[in-house]
């Protein structure tokens, strides 16, 4: 299988606090790959790293190398380009003071896409991606920010998908998501990883297991380890910590 | 209290006093200024202090803020914060701001009472914008910073670049509180025009015995630009209200 994304020795630090301690690994095409860890583990920092939005946190130092389709991504110059490859879910939902419609047209309009029949199509399909389309297609115009929160999360996701990234990073997605809207979710990013890589960061070790190909288990900075999901959540992962934590023993 | 019904009362306690002034004054049926009020002596009744003042403040109000606006922009957005150039500016700006609006007040009285009969545009100009610009650079310089990161974020991870982000997200996020700042350093300007005001009019009283002075009309046309500041605000605030 051919490899996405291809990270090598990764060391992050926030000033004396280091985040992650050199970690490698390789996210495979067109798979979902699951990253599980108690909080403090790096996993919001890896995936900041991923799309290079850790340039905008101040004092932080990043050595080694994160590799998109072979390429060095700290040595591609349009790094706007790089984000439109890259969707980004963070754990709550952050409204941007457009409407409805204009949250989710705004990264195609932003990279040049100006036909208004091509907008209303990728924006209603996007919005039932996310399973939001029934419940705000009579109000387009409607301020994004005026939703609710499950509602605004879920919008997230749709903008997410606007510019047809390549790789979908989702950062805890359903913290404020009902659990049945979640499972329409989970149903959608099952069939949409045969458009794209996805990462999914969770809390919730159930979703890892019924959704990732491979989980990773992240700990204080550190890859515990990597491995077929199957492998992680059975009786005999390759570490007593992995165990114990996905059996809630710790953490 | 609600906020939005303070505004609302403020406003409709100013409608009341500049409709009460303009009716007494109307009604006596006598021109409301006897004795130059205004800088300009041609001006001879309130409305024409008004047209007269508002003509001359509002090219300078505007522009000023504008200004004041772009330099925050530009000194939290594209300029960065460790840089000395901005160390420099930024506390340039602090000094300007934190001088009392009294000495700016005593400056203009200089130029505008002291040195010259009618006092020039320029100089005008000059106070004015001393007065507004570190007070509205300072206050916007805050709106910006009170822009959650995680807005900034959400937009750079859809692929936007920095001028879409600030024109999109970060101005729309912060401009309630840029207009509740400008609106602070109106009334700044204001207070200090009452406080120019009553000294020309002691001027005027002491140097030149005899004269009548009618206060009312330069109270209307503060009165109108309090007035005309709250509307302002409240309609801001209520076409904003993106939260």
């Amino acid at each position: 299988m051919q490899n996405k994304i291809e990270i090598s020795n990764l060391k992050v630090r926030y000033g004396d606090i280091q985040a992650l301690n050199g970690i490698s690994f390789d996210v495979h095409e067109n798979e979902i790959l699951g990253i599980i860890g108690p909080a403090q583990s790096g996993k919001t920092t890896l995936l900041k790293v991923i799309n290079r939005t850790l340039e905008f946190t101040q004092d932080t130092t990043l050595e080694g190398s994160v590799k998109l389709d072979g390429v060095e991504i700290n040595s591609i110059g349009d790094v706007h380009g790089l984000r439109r490859r890259i969707g980004m879910v963070l754990p709550l939902p952050v409204g941007l003071p457009l409407s409805i419609y204009d949250n989710v047209a705004f990264a195609p309009r932003t990279a040049g896409l100006r036909n208004k029949a091509k907008l209303d199509e990728i924006v209603e399909r996007c919005l039932q991606q996310a399973a939001l389309w029934d419940e705000v297609k009579d109000r387009l115009d409607s301020l994004g920010t005026k939703l609710s929160g499950g509602q605004q999360q879920r919008l997230t996701i749709a903008r997410a998908l606007s510019h047809q990234p390549e790789i979908l990073c989702l950062d805890e997605f359903s913290i404020a998501v009902d659990p049945i809207t979640t499972m329409r979710i989970e149903d959608v990013l099952k069939t949409l990883k045969n458009e794209m890589t996805i990462l999914l960061v969770t809390n919730l070790v159930q979703q890892a297991k019924r959704l990732a190909n491979r989980t990773a288990f992240m700990l204080n900075g550190d890859l515990i380890e990597i491995d077929e999901t199957d492998v992680i959540f059975s009786d005999n992962p390759s570490s007593q910590s992995t165990y114990d934590y996905v059996n809630g023993n710790f953490g | 209290m609600k906020r939005s019904v303070l505004i609302y009362q403020s406003i409709a306690l100013i409608t009341l006093a500049v409709a009460f002034i303009l009716f007494w004054s109307f009604s006596k049926g006598t021109p409301f200024v006897e004795s130059g009020l205004t800088f300009d002596e041609t001006a001879a009744d309130s409305y024409s202090v008004l047209q007269e003042n508002l003509y001359r403040m509002v090219p300078i109000l505007l522009g000023s803020i504008f200004f004041s606006i772009a330099i925050a922009f530009y000194l939290e957005e594209w300029l960065a914060e460790t840089s000395w150039i901005y160390g420099i500016i930024a506390q340039q700006i602090t000094i300007l701001a934190s001088i009392p609006s009294l000495l700016y007040g005593l400056l203009g009285l200089y130029f505008f009472v002291l040195q010259s009969e009618k006092g020039s545009f320029f100089t005008h100009a000059l106070t004015f914008v001393l007065l507004v610009m570190p007070i509205t650079i300072q206050s916007t310089q805050k709106a910006i910073r009170g822009v959650d990161i995680s807005v900034r974020e959400a937009a750079f991870a859809l692929g936007a670049n920095r001028w879409r982000v600030v024109v999109d997200h970060v101005f729309p996020n912060a401009f309630p509180t840029i207009v509740a700042g400008i609106c602070t350093a109106i009334s700044r300007v204001l207070a200090i025009t009452a406080l120019i005001i009553i000294v020309y009019i002691w001027k005027e009283h002491t140097l030149q015995s005899g004269d009548t002075f009618n206060i009312p009309s330069s109270v209307i046309v503060l009165l109108s630009f309090a007035l005309l500041s709250s509307v302002i605000s409240s309609f801001l605030e209520k076409k904003t209200n993106l939260t």
